[in-house]
């Protein structure tokens, strides 16, 4: 009509070039290629003379700490009477659990389950509970308890303050978040060793690491919990006359009692996810367990404490998760009974008169220990069933050729070739692309960062196997992203996707990462595939949790508009749901890097060598430079990679914000 | 009528667990509130029918949740209609498959948003172009009429921002543009002006007006505001609970109100705005006129006429012959409002 022939007419104009204009692309491609060859032809190695001597300082300054631990005021005065302290109350939970015996144990359970989840709640936790005596780990599970009970308590302590403080001064957020987001990159082994260094290798270690790496969540929880009240009730406890501790008693914190439970929780599941590695300073438990298993490549012997870390954490989940739909009791009419249990002082007092009752009870029986006839020992089958599978899958399966192939595939087609090329290339032209890409990714400040990192790397003088990690890391992002983003996508497309992949991803959520490895070993032996298969299958159902999340946040009204024009449903996803969702796939290649490269120093135990045996290596032989040198580079990768992909998930978050009118 | 360029009949949209059980049934006529605890099911609009000419404004009205927004959602599908035939130019929506359907949406009807709908990460000639885009137009080819688009709903030079920066009146002139882009023969407007405070409201009313005397389209325009229905519509559409309580031209809505809620609508419009001379006037008067108006001019439009003078004004038709008159107690009857005017019109 009218408008389409007016539009047709209407000249293109596009000014022509010059000739100046015209070679410029061309001399930049020029000098970049000059600047690769280069780069392949000189200076391939570190130079010697580039060399911080930091390992060798680390040396020094451990030793140092060795010969003067008992004289030091920072030790008698600081160290000692905290690690101290951490010691004395792990030992008395221990004993505590003791005397309460294995049926106090699960009573405890049971009533804690009943409280915060109703009856449900109380049987999968005892029942759960219950599997680790089963396999015939009760004892150490009570040890790796006692140290997480504690863990735990003192990072709440922290953790719960600090949380309510940010939540309540917008200075302090600020701080705090600069803060939780470093904490939040670094994996745990890196402040392990300094902490070995101050604290000796030992139980306190443990503690004090876990309560490290578990207190930004409880922060982060609690202050959003506090943020999240909402304006207009504040505003009415305020025109009431409350004082600003009033205020928080009464209405804040009420009303963020739930985000705030859910933060104890997350705690718990933190704490349990790192046992493994705390049980490489010395700690006994299941960890230890587990760890022994590994080293030996026993599978069977690690599957079993690994199975009782599982059950010992999904029973704590279950009890602390406190999703008890509170609707059901008002609808029934209480009995007399009932009434009197819910007055909170009734109850309590009752609980404690019912868990001392038991106990009494047990020791009068003699129910020390787990009986030892109902105990299972899965260790003999299971290696039974990994050597089968090892026979049966490695090679010669039809189709896919066993997972023996696909090794060989992952190591020669992907693994090696990326790991040439880093190693192969000069290590200032890794330094010159980490510049550019800060650069092109966020401006100056992130190129100057991404390139100091991998300066730093090189002053460490890790770099070969800083390069090693790094195309582990690299493989194994790629590949989870290319299993989890169309998961992922399909899951956001279809509820029933969504809802038969929702409790596989709960239950991947609450697994702490080492319990991949065994299952990986069982098919892949050990070496870097495992390492990288056993970092794919951990970073998976973030990646796909978040590329779900996302696609649905993305707002109704475009995608309705687009249908309306006759986009078709792949249209749709391309063209309006996936750019509006960049920012938090971004956000899900930023998780799946973080989990990936938390979990490399595990890998390291499987053969995947790298940074993470380096870091094992240094902390085995007590060559304490080493380890913190390894520690150190996997750091700032870390910083390379998170920063870089932050940034780009920033840049579009610029887009995405506008979309919600 | 075999022209309309929409034909509806029997529409129904029932939310719930088997909605087509309600269809026709005696039970879609409970009250909402015993509907949804007996069934579980919502009755959004019931057995709708109806016809729009090619080239008319068909304007909707309701209060919220009367089923306006459903309505023109299942004229091309974007709600799965529970029951009931609707038919598009000379094609059947109702029976349309996947290709069919993407066709309709592609080629015959476009719809512009009461909250945009705009993609915020492209600029405003991808945004406008996005129709085409989805057609496989090449990229030249839709970018040049983008750009020609974009000089008519007056954003020229525009064309290389962003949404966000815009203003919200001139990101619903890209709403429009983006639905002119595919040059549909029909336009649905969902509440397309609610969202803009009252001054750019009406230069975008303005914009409609013109659009129809430049382009001609059928329109079907949602709206919940009465002036905008009266400026806009040839039929106005009364919504109540999902069916139309009366449907008629601006002047038979205003002037003869179906039922309560239709009077409640109307009540606060002078209907001296809306009601034509003709519709009230008396037979050729024997003595002297005091000026001439051609047939269709609103009663407010006489008033300074018949208050300066006796006399009566004199309607002619479109070949200038004298149909009636109309005199000060008439115009001062319809701007009171009274019996009188039914008494003028039988
Ligand atoms: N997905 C749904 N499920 C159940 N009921 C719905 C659903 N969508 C709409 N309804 C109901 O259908 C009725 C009509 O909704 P509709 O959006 O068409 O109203 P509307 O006239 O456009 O209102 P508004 O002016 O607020 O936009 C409402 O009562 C609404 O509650
Ligand atoms: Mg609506």
């Amino acid at each position: 009509m009218a408008v389409a022939s007016a539009a047709l007419s209407t000249p293109a104009r596009m000014p022509r070039p010059g000739l100046g204009q015209r070679l410029r692309p061309f001399a930049v491609h020029a000098a970049l290629a000059g600047i690769v060859i280069a780069g392949i032809a000189i200076g391939r190695d570190v130079p010697s003379w580039f060399d911080a001597h930091i390992q060798s300082k680390i040396d020094q300054a451990y030793h140092w700490t060795v010969i003067n631990n008992t004289t030091h005021w920072l030790f008698t005065w600081v160290f000692s009477p905290i690690s101290d302290t951490i010691r004395w109350s792990t030992e008395h939970v221990l004993s505590f659990l003791q005397i309460l015996r294995w049926p106090g144990v699960l009573i405890v359970v049971g009533l804690l389950g009943h409280r915060t989840g109703g009856r449900n709640a109380a049987v999968v936790g005892v029942t759960v509970m219950s599997g680790c005596g089963f396999l015939g780990f009760w004892d150490h599970t009570m040890i790796t308890l006692s140290l997480m009970l504690v863990s735990v308590a003192v990072a709440l302590l922290i953790g719960i303050p600090l949380g309510i403080w940010s939540g309540l001064s917008l200075r302090a957020e600020k701080v705090m978040r600069s803060v939780l987001d470093t904490a939040q990159v670094m994996p745990l082994y890196v402040y392990i060793l300094p902490l070995v260094v101050a604290f000796g290798i030992g139980d306190s270690t443990a503690v004090v690491a876990t309560v490290i790496y578990a207190v930004p969540p409880a922060v982060r929880i609690t202050s959003l919990g506090i943020r999240a009240v909402s304006e207009t009730t504040t505003e009415v406890g305020t025109s009431f006359g409350c004082t600003g501790w009033q205020l928080l008693l009464k209405v804040r914190l009420p009303l963020a009692r739930r985000p705030i439970l859910l933060g104890v929780n997350q705690v718990i599941m933190m704490a349990f996810g790192i046992v493994v590695y705390a049980s490489l300073i010395g700690t006994a438990g299941l960890g230890g367990d587990v760890l022994t298993g590994l080293q030996k490549v026993n599978v069977g012997m690690a599957f079993a404490p690994g199975l009782a870390i599982v059950f010992a954490a999904i029973s704590l989940d279950r009890i602390t998760t406190g999703q008890r739909d509170e609707r059901s009791d008002v609808d029934v009419v209480p009995t007399q009974r009932q009434l009197l249990l819910r007055r909170p002082g009734v109850a309590v007092a009752a609980g404690f008169a019912v868990v001392a009752v038991v106990a009494l009870v047990a020791k009068l029986l003699g129910l020390d220990h787990f009986p030892a006839s109902l105990t299972i020992d899965v260790a003999k089958p299971v290696n039974q069933a990994a050597d089968w599978v090892s026979r049966n899958f490695r090679k010669g399966v039809p189709v896919v050729g066993g997972t023996g192939s696909f090794s060989d595939f992952v190591v020669v087609n992907l693994l090696n070739p990326t790991r040439d090329v880093l190693q192969g290339v000069a290590w200032w032209l890794i330094v010159a692309v980490a510049l550019a890409v800060g650069l092109v990714s966020g401006g100056w400040r992130l190129g100057a960062l991404c390139a100091g990192c991998f300066v730093g790397i090189a002053a460490l003088q890790v770099w070969d196997l800083a390069m090693d990690t790094f195309s582990q890391v690299l493989v194994a992002v790629t590949l989870s992203l290319l299993v989890a983003v169309p998961i992922g996508v399909l899951a956001a497309r279809s509820d029933r996707v969504e809802r038969a992949l929702r409790p596989l991803l709960d239950v991947a959520q609450v697994m702490p990462a080492f319990v991949y490895l065994v299952p990986v070993i069982f098919l892949f032996n050990v070496g870097r595939v495992p390492g990288v298969v056993a970092s794919v299958i951990y970073a998976i159902p973030p990646g796909i949790r978040l590329t779900t999340l996302g696609l649905r946040q993305v707002p109704f009204a475009p995608r309705e508009a687009a249908i309306s024009f006759g986009a078709t449903p792949r249209q749709e996803l391309v063209k309006v749901q996936l750019p509006l969702a960049t920012r938090s796939m971004m956000l899900a290649v930023n998780q799946t890097i973080i989990m990936v490269l938390s979990i490399v120093v595990v890998a390291g135990l499987i053969g995947a060598g790298g940074l993470g045996l380096e870091t094992i290596y240094g902390l085995a032989k007590k060559e304490i430079g080493r380890g913190t040198a390894a520690g150190l580079a996997i750091v700032l990768l870390a910083i390379v990679l998170d920063r870089v992909t932050q940034a780009w998930g920033n840049r579009s978050q610029l887009v995405t914000r506008s979309s919600r009118h | 009528m075999t022209d309309s360029a929409i034909e509806v009949r029997g529409l129904w949209k029932v939310y719930g667990p088997k909605a087509e059980r309600l269809v026709d049934s005696p039970d879609a006529d409970l009250p909402r509130a015993e509907l949804e605890a007996k069934t579980g099911c919502v009755v959004a609009m019931r057995n709708i029918s109806l016809d729009v000419a090619a080239g008319e404004v068909f304007v909707v009205m309701g209060l919220s949740g009367s089923g306006k927004s459903t309505l023109v959602r299942c004229l091309t599908r974007l709600i799965e209609p529970t029951a009931g035939t609707i038919r598009i130019g000379d094609s059947d929506v109702t029976g349309a498959d996947r290709e069919q359907l993407l066709a309709i949406r592609r080629h015959k009807v476009s719809m512009v948003f009461q909250h945009f709908g705009l993609l915020p990460h492209r600029t405003l000639i991808d945004n406008i172009a996005f129709g085409l885009e989805v057609q496989h137009v090449s990229k030249p080819e839709r970018r040049a009429k983008a750009e020609a688009i974009l000089d008519l709903v007056g954003l020229a030079g525009l064309g290389s921002r962003k949404p966000d920066q815009l203003s919200g009146g001139m990101q619903q002139r890209v709403g429009l543009a983006r639905a002119l882009a595919t040059d549909p023969e029909i336009l649905l407007f969902d509440e397309p002006f609610s969202a803009l405070d009252p001054l750019i409201r009406r230069d975008m009313q303005d914009e409609i007006i013109r659009l129809r005397r430049e382009v001609n389209k059928t329109m079907v325009f949602i709206t919940h505001d009465l002036s905008e229905a009266l400026r806009l519509g040839d039929r106005i559409a009364i919504m109540r609970d999902g069916q139309f309580v009366q449907v008629g031209t601006p002047e038979e809505v205003v002037g003869a109100p179906a039922d309560e809620y239709v009077r409640n609508f109307v009540r606060d419009v002078p209907r001296s705005h809306v009601v034509a001379v003709d519709s009230v006037m008396l037979p050729p008067a024997d003595s002297d006129y005091c000026g001439t108006v051609p047939v269709g001019t609103k009663v407010r439009d006489v008033v300074a006429e018949v208050a300066g003078s006796e006399l009566p004004v004199r309607i002619v038709d479109a070949n200038g012959v004298t149909v009636g008159s109309i005199d000060r107690v008439t115009v001062l009857a319809v701007i009171a409002g009274g019996d009188l005017v039914s008494a003028g019109q039988g």
